[in-house]
């Protein structure tokens, strides 16, 4: 079952469910570990943040950049699990990432009705293929583990947690 | 033995050329795996590494941290310390080809990324085996690889057992170990288990378990039949490639034994990736 969709209203994302397959085609957020405490410290020091989460998917993801292309693949979004309540209550719509997630974070999804997802991982040379373009938003000086928006063609999922909090 | 080429350069040049191998070419017995694999992503992860191949690009992001583990024999001479040439291929390779720089320098408060992807982690064995006493037709220098990346690698771990546990106690404990937390490590997972030794012998034998070649280490002992017991229980958990509960959950188990202490058990554990970056280079001297 392979289906095309794209950022749109929470409600499309929620008509997903756990086990489906999916090809995602538009933008994505890459940020990890270290992204995330940043991003935390940053607001509670400035007040604000520098870059928008409203409305984003977070890929879960530290690239590299090999012969000149962008080489990419999910990490394991359970390390992500304790900062999910917060990149969920700023808008974030959906995640994605490698691997099972813990309670907390099933009960988070289900509360704001954000699908998470996984991407085929040791997989990277085949997911460099389906970024269309990238740049880096924020973070600079974190290498591997900056923020990145990609956009993407094609990049296939499998909903792992769906809306209502079920799992594969 | 006369080399026209002096040894550090030998080694250089064929630990780099391991290292592009390890993160560009799937190793044979995945691909047969990946061959009869045919449930979710089964495309993707056969045509990531014909793309990886074709394009010379890393199969994994993650192109981890490097470990080695290097046998020399007795009294070998080398023009400089095996760490500066190892750490001079890893930082070369690395930077050339665009693999990930994945380690940081302070890991509590910093994490800063050292940008070259040093230090790589060395475990330095002197072989004085009978053989290598007796005469020196048998001297090589051995050097293993491991590719290690870190979501597997958050997996290892390390009980101190009671020293009166039975297998059936040891087992329980790596398989409730495994059922928790497999499906992070990008299965099917390869096990190194090691019993025995003390806490940091049973870890670093753990990672020699990964391999497939002998280790020469006194004292060693290969537990054939847990190891065969533990790969069927294993791939019993059903937890499948990539964690979605297709296919086999484990390639491969390997216990080793170490004499230990009267009071103590440690039991050790290593899990790698599917993708078993491990490989070595061997070299006459």
């Amino acid at each position: 079952m392979f289906d095309t969709f794209r950022i749109e209203p929470n409600v499309e994302l929620c008509e997903l469910r756990a086990g489906q397959e999916v090809k995602f085609t538009g933008k994505l957020l890459v940020m990890r570990d270290a992204a995330h405490k940043r991003l935390i410290e940053v607001e509670k020091q400035t007040g604000t943040l520098p870059i928008i989460l409203e409305g984003q998917i977070i890929f879960y993801a530290g690239p590299t950049f090999s012969n000149g292309k962008m080489v990419i693949g999910p990490t394991t979004s359970k390390r992500m699990d304790g900062f999910l309540e917060y990149t969920l209550s700023k808008g974030i719509i959906a995640t994605i990432g490698k691997g099972v997630r813990t309670q907390e974070a099933i009960e988070a999804i289900k509360k704001h009705r954000t699908p998470y997802f996984v991407a085929p991982s040791g997989c990277a040379a085949y997911l460099s293929e389906r970024i269309k373009d990238w740049r880096i938003a924020a973070f600079e000086d974190l290498g591997p583990e900056a923020i990145y928006e990609i956009s993407v063609e094609d990049f296939p999922l499998i909903v792992l947690i769906d809306c209502n909090g079920n799992s594969l | 033995m006369k080399y026209l080429k002096s040894l550090k350069n030998i080694v250089y040049e064929l630990v780099s050329e391991k290292l592009i191998e390890l993160n560009t070419i799937l190793n044979k017995e995945v691909e047969v795996l990946l061959k009869n694999y045919d449930g979710p992503f089964s495309k993707e992860l056969k045509e990531n590494s014909e793309i990886a191949k074709e394009k010379k690009l890393p199969l994994c992001q993650d192109t981890g941290i490097v470990e080695f583990f290097v046998f020399k024999p007795f009294n070998l001479e080398l023009e400089e310390s095996i760490q500066k040439t190892l750490f001079k291929a890893v930082k070369d390779v690395y930077e050339k080809h665009g693999y990930r720089k994945s380690t940081v320098i302070d890991p509590l408060y910093s994490r800063r990324n050292m940008l070259n992807n040093l230090p790589a982690i060395i475990h330095e064995f002197e072989i004085a085996d009978e053989r290598e006493l007796k005469g020196i037709e048998d001297r090589k220098l051995e050097i293993w690889i491991l590719v290690k990346g870190g979501g597997s690698e958050n997996l290892s771990a390390l009980f101190m057992m009671p020293p009166s546990s039975d297998e059936k106690l040891i087992s329980t404990v790596i398989l409730e170990h495994i059922k928790k937390h497999g499906p992070n490590a990008c299965p099917p997972i390869n096990v190194g288990i090691a019993i025995g030794g003390t806490a940091d012998m049973a870890v670093t034998l753990s990672r020699l378990a990964l391999f497939e070649y002998e280790p020469r280490i006194s004292y060693l002992q290969e537990y054939n039949e847990l190891s065969e017991k533990l790969f069927i229980e294993i791939n019993q958990l059903k937890i499948g490639v990539q964690g979605l509960g297709q296919g086999p959950s484990c390639r491969k188990v390997r216990v080793l034994g170490y004499p230990t202490h009267i009071a103590t058990l440690p039991v050790a554990i290593s899990i790698d990736c599917y993708l078993s970056r491990v490989g070595r280079v061997i070299i006459d001297v």
